[in-house]
């Protein structure tokens, strides 16, 4: 039978062959996670995956979450996915154990969650934002605090939220209005308004901790007086029992294109008065805090919409092989030839590859960042562990807004192979791509994504991360120039990685020139480029692995597996590249259309 | 209650595309997914439950190679206290009766109660269970979907019966039990149950282990040997619908309606 949402062999190639993740355990602190141990974490978070949460899928977007009197019932399904999800201890794989987590390489939880997230990842957003808002109370509750939530948050008995956006501050949220009054007893009075807030009201959990943005009374304007809080549902008493109602309202949900499964609510925040919460951190060091929390963030949006993408493109490569439609081309002028599977059809054939590369080279992305993130936990070496946070910090905005833009390609693709199929709600490919568009919007737009890689990442610690990238990317190109048939696709990656360089100084010099408005007009062409120059880094990785592999004999089964590599590398860098390097042509051109333009000239008037 | 699983390591019908060998002798392993036969996971559940509510143990026991120790940690980490794997060059090639001999062996090694095992494997005939009752000279009940431990002399036994029938035994201990699917819902394997069995040792025994005399099991000792492996020729009135599921699905109700099947 046929894979759904990941190809097994695609993603243990990446743990561990091209990651070689079992060598962690050689550091105590991974100890236990050897090779079986990884193998049986990753088969059964499949297997719970592919049994009980892709089964949800449909049914959640079909029902969806219901808002009644305040309340909000979720998919009935989910409630038994949920409590499952719950009793494998799923929610924090890579935490402290201490407090409820399981102590796990992140690159492991990152290949689990590609299984779940594949498999309904507007279920996965309640243990996400759960496991996110724990990650807050870790960092910045005070023992007392961290007592009271954090295992149970860990462990799901309560979820969590992210109460950052209101009305008029969504992307600039230094414009938000919640206010908070401390209270003798070192609590704070919350008051406000709070809107597209993920999970912020449900029926899954007793209890829904919210992280909550708010300024102090007096505090300074602009993001410089924002401070965190944590506001529970219902409070916590200090014996760790639930007390009265705090006063945190669900005034309603949207209707949105996607994610149905998951409510996106309306929350009023002390609208009688009494809704109390306590301070995490310093006071007006809010965004500080949650800056610490981004990285974590954007890369699980990465990996939704890459997740997403996987399970679009395997859907599409199944029904492409089962399809039968349409004459092969060499006997369109026969009548009596058999009509053919549509993967026989040039065009089919050029979608298929096209959606097999990009969730092949996003994945190793996504994962390879899980295994910065490790290894900088493992390395006791100063400077190794600098490296590794600056590569993590250049990354992130490729991961989340490169891989999710790209994965809202692939899903539209996806739906392009089955034809008319392909757009009716009988077939999973249309919920896929609904589903995927939000992750180019929330935790930072694409376009936010571009600036913070133009605006900070680039300039970052004087230009060394993305010096160490380029050192990383040239040692790959080292090696498959060394592979006889890979010298090639090499040769146009080194070309297209020395371009990037050139236009990274560039681009960088005129964002700190008097051109800076035409600069940041390329800042997402520019977050493209570095994004194809990264994918195909990654293709050309797998690749000089499969062909060592193949050099050495591999069984039938590796050997399609291993060509196929070898073959997203080469589509890669020889019909994705040669337009990337146009695109880089235009940004060092930076033409000024988009911002010459007067607002009036844009028509519709 | 001390229990002993038996349990087999298959390739995952729900996962691989089986082809059989040009040559039919075998289907082709190379690459296969292989997983716990899903009949025994059944039977693992069941020994988990009764362990858990009268005590003792549970061990999973397999016949096979190195590689089948991954289902017997598997199993472990389901809730399983003990796992032995019998492996020895001299066992490949075994016929059930070999298999089952292979087993007793085992039985007869330990002080067990109660034997649990699979009503069929994926890829078996079936035959294991019985055989192994009957050289114990063990009583034996098949396609057991309920069980209710009554003392530690006997337990009731509910079996399944053709027409949707059910019947209701009790039978002494030490017995063999052949476990039906639907008997329970096995649980899943959680982080925990890995974690705690990850770096346990599982003890190998082989055919001087076991008091085995090589000669009477494997291929030496097999008196059934496969002939040939094949998949049957199509017969007379017989169609095989050819395209997707749905293309399937659509096909199939048209036929159903064309010959009256559906109104």
């Amino acid at each position: 039978m046929a894979q759904v949402i990941a190809d097994r062999k695609d993603v243990d190639f990446v743990l561990f062959e091209q990651l070689k993740v079992d060598e962690l355990s050689k550091h105590e602190k991974f100890a236990e996670f050897n090779k079986k141990t990884v193998e049986l974490v990753v088969a059964e978070a499949r297997n719970l995956a592919v049994k009980e949460i892709l089964p949800t899928q449909k049914e959640g977007d079909d029902q969806g979450c219901v808002f009644e009197n305040g309340k909000v019932i979720v998919p009935e399904c989910y409630k038994r996915a949920w409590k499952l999800f719950l009793e494998g201890e799923w929610l924090a794989l890579p935490e402290d154990p201490e407090y409820g987590g399981q102590g796990m390489p992140r690159t492991v939880a990152m290949a689990c969650g590609d299984y779940f997230n594949g498999a309904n990842y507007a279920f996965m957003m309640y243990p996400g934002l759960t496991h996110g808002a724990a990650l807050l109370v870790e960092a910045f509750g005070t023992e007392k605090i961290k007592k009271l939530f954090l295992k149970n948050m860990f462990t799901g008995k309560w979820t969590g939220t992210m109460l950052l956006t209101e009305p008029e501050a969504g992307s600039d949220v230094g414009a938000l209005t919640t206010s908070a009054v401390r209270n003798d007893d070192g609590t704070y009075s919350i008051t406000g308004n709070k809107i597209f807030i993920s999970s912020g009201e449900h029926d899954l959990a007793e209890n829904i901790i919210h992280p909550v943005l708010a300024r102090i009374e007096g505090a300074p304007k602009g993001t410089k007086g924002i401070s965190l809080f944590l506001v529970p549902k219902y409070w916590v008493n200090d014996d760790g029992s639930l007390g009265e109602f705090n006063d945190v309202v669900c005034t309603g949900i949207e209707e949105k294109m996607g994610i149905h499964g998951n409510p996106t609510c309306s929350l009023t925040l002390g609208g009688k008065g009494k809704c109390r919460g306590y301070l995490l951190g310093e006071e007006n060091k809010g965004m500080r805090a949650m800056f610490l929390m981004m990285n974590e963030a954007r890369l699980l949006v990465g990996m939704q919409g890459m997740a997403c993408a996987s399970a679009s493109y395997l859907n599409a490569v199944n029904y492409a092989r089962q399809r039968i439609q349409g004459r092969h081309l060499l006997k369109m002028m026969d009548p009596e030839a058999p009509s053919v599977p549509i993967i026989q059809h040039p065009d089919v054939r050029r979608m298929l590859l096209h959606m097999k590369a990009y969730v092949e080279g996003m994945r190793s992305l996504l994962y390879y960042v899980g295994m910065l993130t490790d290894r900088r936990q493992v390395t006791a070496d100063e400077e190794s562990r600098a490296k590794y946070q600056g590569l993590i910090d250049l990354l992130i905005p490729i991961c989340k807004g490169y891989v999710t833009d790209r994965a809202f390609d692939i899903c539209s693709i996806g739906i392009q192979v089955y034809g008319g199929y392909g757009y009716i709600r009988d077939y999973p490919q249309e919920q896929l791509l609904r589903d995927c568009r939000i992750t180019m919007i929330y935790e930072g737009t694409n376009g936010i994504q571009a600036m913070d890689l133009l605006g900070r990442k680039l300039g970052l610690n004087k230009g060394k991360p993305i010096m160490d990238l380029m050192g990383e990317i040239q040692q790959v190109i080292a090696r498959a120039g060394q592979t006889g048939a890979l010298a090639p696709l090499a040769a146009d990656l080194e070309k297209a990685l020395n371009r990037l360089g050139e236009v990274a100084m560039h681009l960088g010099g005129k964002a700190m020139s008097p051109e800076v408005l035409k600069a940041f007009a390329f800042a997402h062409p520019f977050l493209e480029v570095s994004g194809d120059v990264v994918m195909a880094w990654m293709l050309l990785w797998r690749a000089v692995i499969a062909a060592s592999r193949l050099a050495k004999g591999a069984k039938k089964k590796d050997r399609d597996f291993y060509e196929g590599q070898i073959k997203s590398a080469e589509y890669f860098t020889q019909v994705i590249l040669p337009a990337t390097m146009g695109k880089m042509d235009a940004i060092v051109k930076m033409d000024g259309a988009a911002i010459d333009i007067g607002e009036d000239a844009f028509g519709g008037k | 209650m001390e229990i002993l699983v038996c349990v087999k390591r298959v390739p995952d019908t729900a996962e691989n595309e089986i082809e059989v060998k040009s040559d039919g002798t075998d289907i082709e392993r190379d690459d296969l997914v292989y997983s716990v036969n899903e009949w025994d996971n059944y039977a693992v559940e069941e020994a988990i439950q009764i362990r858990d509510n009268v005590g003792g143990s549970v061990t999973v026991v397999t016949v096979g190679d190195d590689e089948s120790e991954e289902v017997l940690r598997r199993e472990m980490a389901m809730g399983a206290d003990n796992g032995v794997l019998l492996s020895d060059s001299a066992f490949e090639g075994s016929d059930g009766r070999g298999v089952a001999a292979i087993l007793k062996a085992q039985a007869d090694a330990g002080n067990y109660d109660l034997i649990l095992c699979g009503a069929q494997a994926d890829d078996g005939a079936g035959q294991v269970g019985g055989m192994l009752a009957a050289m114990l000279d063990w009583p034996y009940a098949s396609l057991v979907n309920h069980i209710e431990i009554v003392d530690d002399k006997k337990i009731k036994v509910g079996r399944e019966i053709e027409g949707g029938n059910q019947e209701l035994n009790e039978i002494e201990l030490p017995c063999v039990l052949s476990i039906q699917t639907g008997i329970n819902e096995p649980r899943y394997v959680g982080i925990r149950g890995i974690r705690k069995v990850a770096s346990v040792e599982i003890p190998v025994k082989g055919a001087s282990d076991l008091g085995l005399d090589p000669a009477t099991v494997g291929e030496a000792g097999a008196k059934v040997k496969r002939l040939d492996y094949f998949v049957p020729e199509l017969g007379e009135g017989a169609e095989i619908l050819e395209g997707s599921m749905e293309e399937k699905i659509e096909k199939l109700i048209e036929l159903l309606k064309a010959k009256g099947g559906l109104k």
